[in-house]
């Protein structure tokens, strides 16, 4: 569904976004995940059309979306900080949606609003942060996307919201295989909401996974001998990290389940416990084994 | 019809084919009965419809349920092999668990004799 390659843009001296592939597959949830300045931010508005890259050209659906209307009327983009025009309630921002966007759904916005209930006769630029936030959510929902570029969408919500909002993405996803590409730093929050990730770290993509196949691909063991066996164990598997307290072991282990147990196994551990890891775990140790600090990371 | 812990470290994916093996195991949900769709699962639960995708084709590979394109997805017939493989692996659990209480020096009989307050269940044919 969209698809970047290659895709760079400079600002002044600096790179903001430096050769970087992105691919999410329709009806996917796609997370971009990284540290603050890492170019989330620059790569969604190149991909939403905003801004133009220095090299690559985003596709969606294997056309480009920069300066092309058509293309522009089917992937909407929340921005941070969403804009309205200035003295505007809801109602007027939904008749200037109604006229660029000719998928727009009336009924849909009438319901949206209601549920959420915001008044559509508010000026929007004296409401709170977070009902402006959901002000875009309904404008843009109504527009029905068949993709929603989202950055950091959820900040500024508060919980009940929160839950509202993506229980509303979910809904569009599941009915209409709409594709969401969203960025956020919230690492707890993105796990249980994507099923792609993308990591950015200094203008750079470091990699893009199936979030399932990400976690399936390296686990945590604890174990405990009778008789410690020699250094032999740890270099027998893909260790990223481990750690020694009192008898018991921690390793943070690279490979299929499988074959670890069965390694492991032989050495005839008196405890062996393999503990799931959480997104921020991951990132913590594959981070640390490219040479990033988890600070970089994680704010 | 059950939810889903999002403070667990276990991911949504394997608590949702968990729970549904639980239910199917334990009779909860019948031969032939219909599982719910996707569509309605993610809405109700709030979770990627893409993961809940992913754990009824788990499911379905390892012959707990069925589906019907277009129709949606069925629970399997109770086939002894499902129910040997559920065993295996409880077996492995119970070994497992069995280990650590042995190392942590609590001695054998204490455990045999734990297991031997336990009662069999009935095994009836439909007694619930």
């Amino acid at each position: 569904m969209i698809k970047a390659d290659n895709v760079s843009k400079r600002f002044g001296r600096f790179d903001a976004v430096k050769d970087v592939d992105v691919n999410v597959k329709k009806g996917s949830i796609y997370g971009l995940l990284g540290s603050n300045g890492a170019g989330k931010t620059t790569l969604l508005k190149i991909i939403s059309g905003i801004i133009r890259s220095d090299k690559g050209v985003p596709e969606i659906e294997g056309s480009s979306i920069f300066e092309a209307p058509d293309v522009k009327k089917r992937v909407l983009f929340i921005p941070d900080q969403p804009y309205f025009f200035h003295q505007s309630s809801l109602f007027q921002m939904a008749s200037f949606y109604k006229a660029v966007y000719d998928r727009w759904n009336e009924e849909r916005f009438h319901q949206l609003y209601k549920h959420l209930d915001l008044d559509p006769n508010r000026k929007l630029t004296r409401m709170s942060k977070g009902m402006q936030r959901q002000a875009a959510f309904i404008l843009t929902l109504s527009a029905m996307p068949d993709a929603l570029i989202l950055d950091e969408p959820f900040d500024g919500l508060d919980p009940v919201i929160r839950q509202q909002v993506k229980n509303l993405l979910i809904q569009d996803v599941s009915s209409r295989e709409m594709t969401v590409l969203v960025s956020s730093h919230n690492l707890r929050e993105m796990e249980d909401f994507c099923d792609a990730v993308g990591v950015m770290h200094k203008g750079k993509l470091l990699y893009e996974r199936d979030l399932e196949e990400l976690k399936t691909d390296i686990s945590k063991l604890q174990v405990a001998f009778k008789k410690m066996p020699d250094e032999s164990f740890l270099a027998g598997m893909d260790v990223i990290h481990h750690e020694k307290r009192g008898r018991v072991l921690t390793c943070i282990v690279r490979g299929a389940e499988g074959n670890i147990d069965r390694y492991v196994r032989s050495y005839e551990p008196a405890i062996y416990d393999v503990l799931p890891l959480t997104l921020e775990e991951i990132f913590m140790y594959e981070m640390g084994s490219v040479g990033y600090e988890i600070r970089n990371l994680i704010v | 019809m059950f939810t889903i812990d999002t403070r667990s470290r276990v991911p949504i994916y394997e608590q949702l084919t968990e729970k549904l093996k639980e239910l199917i195991i334990w009779e909860v949900m019948k031969e032939d009965e219909q599982l719910p769709s996707v569509r309605s699962l993610a809405q109700d639960l709030t979770i990627n419809p893409n993961t809940i995708q992913k754990a009824y084709r788990e499911l379905e590979r390892e012959g707990y349920i069925y589906s019907i394109p277009g129709k949606g997805s069925f629970v399997s017939p109770v086939k002894n092999e499902i129910n040997r493989e559920r065993m295996e692996m409880l077996k492995k659990e119970l070994e497992r668990i069995v280990g650590e209480i042995l190392f942590l020096g609590v001695p054998k009989d204490e455990v045999i004799k734990l297991i031997e307050t336990m009662e069999e269940p009935e095994r009836g044919g439909d007694d619930d």
